[in-house]
């Protein structure tokens, strides 16, 4: 019988020391390695900064259980000896059937990332199934689970805006000032003192594009410092009156109590930039901008409790949104298992099948020498036969299939090969893994 | 068959709406792109009931009602072009789709209130007509870009921001705003000129002092003001977004208002 297993370790599970031991350079020749044995059939590598994963799907779950541990033990993570980390089993986790599939669904879908939401993993299933399928490592059973989880992915993507509402403090500033300027390509930012907060803040500003930054400073060489790392131009705190004007967006971190931005100042400045949007961020404890800046026609200012609410509030819309793409994952693994259950149906239902006509036939065969019957009588007990056999095979063999829709259909399909003592005398050539069709004819 | 299109149209403008105005509470991407599609069937299907009324002779555009659809359908043209430069005006639809299905059920009013002239002169009505309406739709395009960046300027200032994924920025809106305006008064003043040669033409006197020419030209003396504004005195954001969505009120009133009270 098809299993599928999956065997990793990630963000959760292992803290980065022990992840970057695992990371995967080339991940080729190890699906080709593991695909070579007699344990696994199909494999497919997942490796990001966050997880490696390696989905498997098997005959032998033991065996590929075992494979894989030692994969990840031996030939992975063959650097945690030398990098003075010790191996612990609670490194990695394993899924097996449905909830390998749950866990893929959910990682394809993002609500697995540290970030929950982020587009990237997408792109990193995708790429990771496109190579086991070049390099002929994916098979059958495999793709089709991949490409459910992308399926289940596109829907929580489209359905849901688990990714729309940013939850970090320099996210919120980032999308805020998207709902400002249509492009950061062409604005200019002020940043005034630093801090870690500032820091996030303009990283995530440059990750979307932003070009040009000043930095002013009380001390010259805390300025020149900043721009320097920032790859900014470097200001005194005296020359804010000339930047002011120049800056669309000004980010504020400075020690002290008084107001270091005015309105009176901002109002100015806004003169002479001739009424082009502003954007304040004030990340000051105490606050450095006077909130009366907020009043002014084309400014929006916001301080650190601002962004702080807003993160709130998209955090709490992210967990309804959550619920929403975990609801779509069941429903698609739903989907995907259904399809694999009855697909292990295919062999018992054919064994069955074959015992009942091995029988009927032989049965016929006897009866056809002892009542001496005719060409035309036996044709019409053959008939008769073919009957009985398909209508009393009809009920059980509906009620196994629709029973293997779900997980506990599992017992069912053990209890009827036992029942039918199909594993005593079942042919090696029956079991025939290889059919996908589920749906046999039983007519 | 004009008069079928015209009801499909109207139904689909509506659709649109419904589509936009869900789209933009849930933030729905979806529901928004299912919004400007509805919406562009409907300006195909509206823009092919003028061809159909056209084969039939030259349509009656100097009737306020088809003059208002005539301009309902530019306003959603030019929005639909806008939005091949700039994407980001998609959310602008939960604005541009009730407007114009209002311009269409307009003409399903039994209003009487065609422009009382002689329909004399044809090439100068027709021209005034289309001149107008198309100066009246952009500067409708320049007004609605103007009441949403009002609306998310509120929310912005409250810090109850709507989400970027929700509504176009203000700066697209702005800049949407400006080029409405910057085309949209011109064809206006065009619209103007060729009104009063028709004006000329069918009662031989440049000014008859009615209702329609008064408020239409204290209208155009209101847009000189606001594009003087807005492009000589560096008028800001929130500003000119308030210049547009009352001055395009105020010329609403004057083009159609008027026509309807007196």
């Amino acid at each position: 019988m098809v299993r599928l297993l999956l065997v990793g370790v990630n963000h959760r599970s292992a803290p980065l020391a022990v992840r970057e031991q695992f990371a995967v350079e080339a991940a080729v020749p190890v699906l080709e390695k593991l695909v070579a044995g007699d344990e696994i059939e199909e494999a497919v590598l997942i490796s990001t900064c966050n997880r490696v994963e390696i989905a498997v799907s098997t005959q032998q779950l033991e065996a590929a259980r075992h494979r894989l541990e030692r994969c990840f033990h031996s030939e992975l993570g063959s650097g945690l000896a030398q990098s003075g980390v010790a191996w612990r089993a609670e490194f990695l986790y394993e899924h097996v059937d449905a909830e390998a599939a749950r866990h893929l669904f959910r990682v394809a879908a993002s609500l697995d990332s540290m970030v929950i939401g982020e587009p990237q993993i997408l792109g990193q299933v995708k790429d990771a199934f496109r190579l086991a399928t070049d390099h002929r490592t994916c098979g059958p059973i495999l793709s089709r689970l991949f490409e459910a989880a992308f399926t289940a992915a596109k829907r929580v993507r489209s359905e849901t805006r688990i990714a729309e509402r940013p939850v970090s403090i320099a996210r919120v500033a980032v999308d805020l000032a998207a709902q400002i300027f249509e492009s950061f390509a062409d604005k200019a930012v002020l940043l005034i003192g630093a801090g870690e907060m500032t820091e996030l803040a303009l990283a995530a500003l440059r990750q979307a594009g932003l070009a040009r930054l000043a930095v002013a400073n009380r001390r010259r060489e805390h300025a020149f410092e900043l721009a320097k790392r920032f790859n900014a131009s470097a200001h005194l705190l005296a020359d804010l009156p000339e930047l002011l004007p120049a800056a669309d967006i000004v980010i504020t971190s400075v020690a002290g109590s008084d107001w270091m931005l005015r309105a009176s100042q901002v109002s100015e400045a806004q003169r002479l930039r001739h009424g082009r949007p502003l954007f304040v961020i004030d990340m000051g404890v105490p606050r450095n901008v006077d909130p009366a800046v907020n009043r002014l026609a084309d400014v929006y200012l916001y301080d650190i409790d601002d962004l702080g609410r807003q993160v709130e509030r998209n955090a709490a819309e992210r967990s309804v949104e959550g619920e929403r793409a975990e609801a779509i994952v069941r429903e698609e693994a739903q989907r995907f298992l259904g399809w694999l259950f009855a697909l292990r149906a295919v062999p018992t239902i054919r064994d069955l099948r074959a015992r009942a006509e091995e029988m009927r036939a032989a049965e016929l065969q006897k009866s056809a020498v002892r009542l001496a019957l005719t060409p035309e009588q036996f044709l019409g007990v053959e008939a008769l036969t073919h009957t009985l056999v398909n209508k009393i095979l009809h009920a059980p063999l509906s009620r196994l299939r629709s029973a293997l829709e779900s997980e506990a259909g599992a017992a069912q399909l053990e209890a009827a090969r036992s029942l039918f003592a199909l594993d005593v005398e079942a042919s090696s050539e029956n079991g025939a893994e290889g059919a996908l069709d589920p749906s046999p004819d039983d007519s | 068959m004009s008069e079928q299109l015209i009801y499909w149209a109207a139904a689909l403008y509506l659709a649109a709406s419904v589509s936009a105005a869900a789209g933009a509470a849930q933030a729905s991407p979806t529901l928004r792109r299912l919004g400007v599609s509805l919406l562009t069937v409907a300006v195909c299907l509206h823009g092919f009931s003028f061809a159909v009324l056209h084969r039939d002779g030259p349509p009656p555009l100097t009737d306020l009602a088809a003059a208002v659809s005539l301009t309902a359908w530019l306003g959603s043209a030019a929005f639909l072009f806008a939005l091949l430069l700039w994407p980001r005006l998609a959310g602008l639809v939960v604005l541009v789709a009730p407007l114009a299905f209002l311009g269409v059920v307009f003409g399903f009013l039994p209003v009487d209130a065609s422009v009382p002239l002689p329909v004399l002169a044809g090439r100068w009505s027709h021209l005034h007509v289309l001149l107008s309406s198309a100066g009246l739709a952009l500067l409708g395009l320049a007004g609605g870009a103007g009441a949403l960046l009002l609306i998310e300027d509120r929310w912005l200032k409250a810090k109850r921001p709507l989400g970027s994924a929700r509504l176009p920025s203000l700066e697209s809106l702005d800049r949407a705003g400006a080029v409405a305006m910057a085309v949209g008064f011109p064809l206006l003043t065009l619209g103007f000129i060729t009104g009063v040669l028709w004006l000329r033409g069918a009662t031989g006197e440049w000014w008859t002092g009615a209702p329609h020419q008064v408020w239409s030209a204290l209208a155009w003396f209101i847009y000189v003001g606001l594009s003087s504004a807005r492009f000589f005195a560096h008028q800001g954001a929130h500003a000119a977004a308030r210049s547009a969505a009352l001055g395009f009120s105020f010329l609403i009133f004057a083009v159609v208002g008027v026509e309807v009270l007196w």
